[in-house]
């Protein structure tokens, strides 16, 4: 079904499948508000997203965990009268630095969106669009990482024909998936899911689960989802979040069995939500 | 996999900062250019109005507030007397007539394009709708004079001032030799160009009435005249008036069809079928040969429509936000 | 049958027929003119046309070359000049300054531009140009075109670009595109149809501009490609000639009217088969 060749080639370990050694922090939030205008959105959130790690953030519509991803690449930037205060470091860096290039903050925090959104362009473009705005290379080099990275998207053997198609006439899974695909090309360090499967059917969404686990071994993910076995299956830590407040954040085993708030217990059994 | 990436990481963001690096200028660049460009469009109006008011300054001096109410037009006189009265008389009569014309058309039109016309039809209806706004102006103007003056002068008048011969008012208006130059035919030109405008601004508001309220209607037995009479109608007034009021900007300063048919006469006449003026075609057709203070006149008389469009114009957008407003709720 | 509900039925049919009178009325205009048009113009329609230049009063050999060209050269020179400003400006308005004041201000200045009279347009470059050029010529006259293309273009440039989802800005934004080329790559591609569909609309609007070519551009009875004097120019050409008491000049008016109008109704059917494309994605 998806593209074995790569994935198993690589050394790196299923980390879904261990147990969990607390893995080196690569994103540290430290007493992290935000502000819609007046509208406190985001109350004094502290956690970290491990290196290589899946962390999943859940919890009802409106309680912030898609603001809080949107902060981890400064997408709210794009948008005025929106304010945040507080710590947050990915590796040494300051990502919340005025002075920062978001450009190269977003190079290294990449984000794939909860509809598809491939450019208007063909399917080999969508790829080396990105790659081309950071290396300059031979067009033999750019076909090889095209490969690559359609492969890591588990796409190149159904594109692999119709490198020259429009990126608009792939299937919203095929969709989302090249744009997983559009995201690894340009090689960041962590990758923020918001929702990549609330559009998608549910063959596409195994596929794009699946997808998900294997890039964990190159990458620091963070996925907010609205469905709760999604997280359960791909993640390795999950956090709660209810009305802009981190209710919970610990070991996506833990908060599925064995809750400590009674609110996150409340919401994973479905009684809100 | 995972060996290549770590690799490149570690090199990567230095390379990219490079790579940004470049791009810092260009974006800024960008930014300004976009930001000049559309400045300009202050400038372009800022412009315009000094260049009328330069020149229509001497004209202002000369003539004063009396420019206004002075009917007679002799600018080879020594010294040259102007006056606007015709001119402006010509240019709201004619503008008056041809909105009496087009508005109750161009509304039938857009309620038959939204309302009544079967899916087939609609297309190509609009369409040949809307290039009548593409023709160029000067064609409506030849076709106005060699075509639509004579059919006028021959037939429609004569009718109209046999039927209203004697008749207090009504006869004064309709009296006078038939001519192939007149307000009339001027204001039957114009309705003519400015209908497009009316219709599809109409059928762009008429489709921002929610369905439901339409079925709502429909569901208590109203015909469709009844529906689009206290339904569709009263829901989109502010931008039926808007787009009128665009449409009346239009008329009010189109210049080559009307210039062609309207005879460039500044004597103020009783009767519409009678030759008048307006302003865009007092200025189409004497500025070429103009000088000195008769030039001045001239961009003064440009100054008076462009004050007078400008406000029409600014009340149909006002208008039209208003309705936007309210459909973007 | 109830009488008041015949009544009501009876002013139904009436005003369904009225309005259906009403759109035939306005399907028989372009008729009428379209015919008119064709009737008058097809008959001095042959080569001599785009081969030689417009004759002198009485003759009766020539053609309308020197108009032709010299409205290519000021239609494409306003197209060239206006276009890229509108575009520009419009991108301002749609990616830079959505919640700018100054945007709604040019917004609403721009859209009075739109609609005011050339004839206007005309007296201000007069004014700007020609005096202080100490001369008609046919830079003034581009001019004169590129201020009416500006308004065009802009509108349509910003409508277009606002269709554009903002997903997509957050998308290429995501993969670490700075603004600009966010609006470049992504934005522009993506409207454009729309885009081309502006340009298109703004050259057929110029196209057959007369009021503000009288007094920049003039005319010119002779070839000239010189941008510093006056230039022939089609419109222009026409009004002069169908005004004249010379047959062939009539007659070269009425091949002239076709012509335009051929042209400008296929630009405008051009942009409307594009934008509708468009719609149909």
């Amino acid at each position: 079904m998806t593209d074995l060749s790569v994935s198993v080639s690589a050394n790196g370990h299923l980390a879904s499948q261990q147990p969990l050694p607390e893995a080196p922090a690569k994103v540290t939030v430290r007493n992290l508000n935000f502000y819609y205008g007046e509208h406190h959105a985001l109350k004094n959130i502290n956690l970290t997203l491990g290196t290589n790690r899946v962390t999943a953030f859940i919890g009802p519509s409106g309680c912030g965990k898609s603001t809080l991803l949107r902060i981890f690449n400064r997408m709210y930037d794009l948008y005025p009268g929106q304010r945040v205060t507080g710590q947050l470091m990915l590796d040494q860096t300051n990502i919340l630095d005025p002075k920062l290039d978001l450009n190269l903050l977003r190079a290294r925090v990449g984000m794939v969106f909860q509809k598809p959104t491939p450019f208007p362009m063909t399917i080999y473009e969508n790829i080396a669009f990105g790659i081309r705005l950071y290396e300059k290379i031979s067009k033999s080099e750019m076909d090889d990482r095209v490969e690559k990275a359609l492969r890591g998207g588990a796409l190149w053997n159904e594109v692999k024909d119709k490198l020259n198609a429009s990126g608009l006439s792939l299937s919203g899974g095929q969709q989302q998936r090249l744009c997983i695909a559009r995201t690894v090309a340009v090689r960041p360090e962590v990758i923020l899911f918001d929702e990549p499967c609330s559009a998608l059917d549910p063959i596409s969404t195994a596929k794009v689960e699946e997808l998900i686990q294997e890039l964990s071994e190159n990458y620091t993910i963070a996925i907010v989802t609205h469905n709760m076995q999604q997280a359960a299956r791909v993640s390795d830590k999950t956090a709660f979040m209810y009305l802009g407040e981190l209710i919970e954040f610990d070991d996506t085993s833990k908060i599925f069995t064995s809750p400590t708030d009674r609110r996150t217990q409340d919401y994973i059994t479905g009684r809100f939500g | 996999m995972a060996v290549e990436s770590n690799v490149v990481d570690a090199a990567g963001p230095y390379d990219r900062a490079k790579a940004l690096s470049a791009f810092k200028l260009g974006d800024l660049t960008f930014y300004w250019i976009t930001r000049l460009s559309a400045i300009s469009v202050l400038l372009i109006l800022g412009g315009i109005i000094i260049s009328l008011i330069v020149g229509a300054f001497p004209a202002m001096k000369e003539y004063g507030l009396s420019f206004l109410w002075t009917q007679r037009w002799a600018p080879s006189a020594d010294p040259p007397v102007l006056g606007a009265l015709g001119p402006m008389y010509g240019t709201l009569v004619t503008s008056f007539i041809a909105m009496l014309i087009a508005i109750p058309v161009g509304l039938g039109i857009a309620i038959f394009l939204t309302e009544l016309c079967p899916q087939w039809l609609r297309r190509p209806i609009g369409m040949a709708v809307e290039l009548l706004a593409g023709i160029p102006s000067i064609i409506y103007g030849m076709w106005g004079f060699f075509v639509l003056g004579p059919f006028l002068a021959n037939t429609f008048q004569p009718f109209m001032i046999r039927i209203f011969d004697g008749v207090p008012v009504l006869g004064a208006i309709f009296a006078g030799p038939p001519s192939y130059l007149s307000l009339f035919n001027a204001a039957l030109i114009l309705a003519i160009m400015v209908l497009p405008f009316i219709t599809s601004i109409s059928v762009d508001v008429f489709k921002t009435v929610p369905p439901v309220l339409k079925e709502a209607a429909y569901g208590v037995g109203c015909t469709t005249w009844e529906v689009v009479r206290s339904v569709v109608i009263p829901y989109t007034r502010v931008g039926i008036i808007g787009g009128v009021m665009l449409a009346l900007g239009r008329a009010l300063g189109e210049t080559m069809a009307v210039t062609f048919i309207i005879g460039n006469s500044f004597r103020i006449s009783s009767s519409i079928f009678a030759p008048g003026t307006t302003i865009s075609a007092a200025i189409a057709s004497e500025f070429a040969e103009s000088d000195g203070l008769h030039q001045s006149g001239l961009i003064l008389l440009g100054l008076l429509l462009f004050v007078l469009t400008f406000f029409v114009l600014a009340a149909a957008r006002l208008m039209l936000l208003r309705l936007e407003k309210k459909a973007g709720k | 049958m109830n009488p008041i509900y015949v009544r009501r039925r009876r002013t139904d049919i009436v005003i369904r027929g009225l309005c259906f009178g009403a759109a035939a009325f306005g399907v028989t205009w372009l008729a009428l003119i379209l015919v008119t048009l064709l009737y008058n113009g097809l008959t001095g329609l042959n080569l001599q046309i785009f081969t030689e230049n417009t004759p002198p009063p009485g003759s009766t050999e020539g053609g309308l070359l020197n108009a032709i060209v010299g409205s290519l050269i000021m239609t494409v020179l306003g197209v060239g000049i206006g276009a890229p400003l509108g575009l520009f400006a419009g991108t301002y308005l749609a990616e830079y300054g959505r919640n700018d004041k100054l945007t709604s201000v040019i917004r609403f200045i721009n859209d009075i531009l739109l609609s005011a009279p050339s004839i206007i347009i005309g007296l201000f470059i007069y004014g700007a140009v020609v005096v202080p050029m100490r001369g008609f010529s046919a830079i003034a006259g581009a001019l004169a075109l590129a201020v009416i293309v500006i308004p065009v273009v802009l509108r349509t440039t910003e409508d277009m670009l606002l269709l554009v989802p903002n997903a997509l800005r957050e998308a290429a934004s995501a993969l670490g595109l700075p603004r600009s080329l966010v609006i470049k790559r992504i934005a522009y591609r993506a409207a454009r149809s729309g885009l081309i569909t502006g340009v298109l609309l703004a050259t057929a609007r110029v196209a057959g501009e007369t009021a503000p070519l009288l007094f920049t551009a003039l005319s010119n009875q002779f070839f000239s490609l010189s941008l510093n004097k006056t230039m022939a120019n089609l419109p222009v050409t026409i009004n002069n000639f169908v005004q004249s008491p010379y047959a062939y000049w009539k007659q070269l008016a009425w091949s002239g009217a076709l012509l335009i109008t051929i042209t400008v109704l296929a630009l405008n059917i051009g942009a409307r088969i594009l934008g509708a494309e468009r719609t149909a994605k």
